[in-house]
């Protein structure tokens, strides 16, 4: 009587395991390139107009506050790249590293002209769009500029390429995706960043911004969240939407 | 002789200075907007609350783990969509956090701003989540409002947070901006 029990504890333990596999996995996820808030390691790392705020979660049901850091004015969007922190400015490109994660060390400034600009970083390239308007001042301009950062002490532009308005964008091996705002989804070749040709052009799918994460791309805009399959490059396949309703 | 020479040039110095903060601090618009901050009390905004699935309002920032999608809602909170089926996002929960903007994820705890706390939740059960941590007043008190160039009341903290600013009108508002 007594074994089976046993025998009856122990298979509704190996059953609830079971029934937790789809819990969280370890470690950090994805989010998009005008997000404020990232994770690089241990550490969650956010950012106001002026400086970026570092938190130890190494456990991490419990943020403890650790250093702050002045990066200037105009701050706007925080991504993490090979233990380095690419943080896009008003101005430019601050390129920081988390050697010391409590107190990230600035190595390198790409500066461009005043205007809105996420940036994210793959292989030895930075992706920075520049977009005019409101809030962003006085530029008249809207690029994408492929930036060499093979020295991440010294960023170099490789080439600037236009764009109606870009406010977000995500990047996958050979394919970067760009949010053109109320002009649509851009689907862009980049396997030579020289030569960056346009793949496809949704002017319909309203997007902000972008997360290409294993195949499928997910697009925030105005009307909702739209995901994409992007299996086959050349041709995305929307999965759903999810629609916003006023 | 020296020492009045001395005096002299310090004089001269603290002039030139005062000249120059003189010119180069702005003096506060008198035509513009006034502005007057609506306050909420910390209680009312440190209320993070789990609810049922709710429609998709303003959509913000994004983030993905694993199989879940969680999506901002502009200043209210984080939508919780399981999305094993790319094809068919399932709408689980609404965490409904005031002032929520900004999300991250490590292992299975969520942060989240709410105004100017940092909260953590606990995610491991998409269909339970629940407030673990908050870090209190770790984000800039919203002292002033977003445009420039204009006078307003000026924010105080013992009446609570500052969750948006009206346009009306105030006698003599000793802020600008």
């Amino acid at each position: 009587m007594k074994n089976l029990s046993q025998f009856l504890l122990l298979l509704l333990l190996v059953s609830c395991q079971a029934g937790s596999s789809d819990s969280p996995s370890p470690g950090s996820g994805v989010g998009g390139s005008t997000a404020r808030f990232t994770i690089s390691g241990n550490t969650l790392y956010t950012i106001s107009n002026t400086t970026m705020q570092s938190y130890n979660i190494s456990v991490s049901s419990d943020p403890k506050p650790g250093g702050k850091t002045a990066l200037g004015t105009g701050i706007e969007t925080i991504f993490p790249y090979r233990g380095n922190l690419f943080i896009g400015t008003q101005t430019g490109m601050l390129i920081y590293n988390t050697t010391t994660p409590n107190s990230p060390q600035r190595i390198g400034f790409y500066s461009h002209i005043q205007s809105c600009d996420p940036v994210v970083a793959q292989g030895n390239y930075a992706y920075v769009t520049l977009r005019s308007g409101t809030p962003c001042r006085n530029a008249s301009i809207n690029s994408l500029d492929v930036v060499d950062i093979s020295n991440l002490s010294s960023p170099k532009l490789i080439k600037s390429y236009p764009m109606t308005n870009p406010h977000g964008l995500g990047v996958d091996g050979t394919v970067l995706f760009v949010g053109e705002g109320e002009a649509g989804l851009r689907v862009m070749d980049i396997s030579d960043p020289a030569n960056v040709r346009q793949l496809q052009y949704f002017d319909s799918t309203r997007a902000f911004d972008v997360i290409p994460y294993k195949k499928q791309l997910l697009v925030t805009g105005p009307d909702g969240i739209y995901q994409y399959s992007y299996a086959d490059m050349k041709q995305l396949k929307l999965l759903s939407k999810i629609p916003v309703q006023p | 002789m020296n020492r009045l020479f001395l005096s002299i040039s310090l004089l001269a110095g603290f002039l030139a200075l005062d000249g120059c903060y003189g010119r180069h601090t702005p003096e506060p618009p008198t035509t513009s907007d006034t502005y007057r901050p609506v306050y909420a009390a910390y209680a009312e905004i440190r209320n993070v609350q789990v609810r049922g699935p709710q429609p998709l309002r303003v959509a913000g920032k994004i983030y993905v783990k694993d199989d879940y999608l969680f999506i901002n809602d502009i200043g209210t909170g984080i939508h919780v969509i399981d999305n094993r089926d790319p094809a068919r996002p399932v709408n689980l929960a609404f965490v409904s956090i005031p002032g929520n903007h900004e999300l991250a994820v490590q292992d299975s705890t969520l942060y989240a701003d709410n105004v100017v706390d940092l909260v953590a939740l606990n995610i491991a059960n998409p269909r339970n989540i629940r407030v673990v941590r908050r870090v209190e007043n770790t984000f800039d008190y919203p002292a002033f409002p977003l445009a420039t160039n204009v006078r307003f009341e000026c924010a105080n903290r013992d009446r609570g947070v500052v969750i948006r600013w009206e346009r009306a009108k105030i006698d003599n508002p000793e802020c600008y901006r």
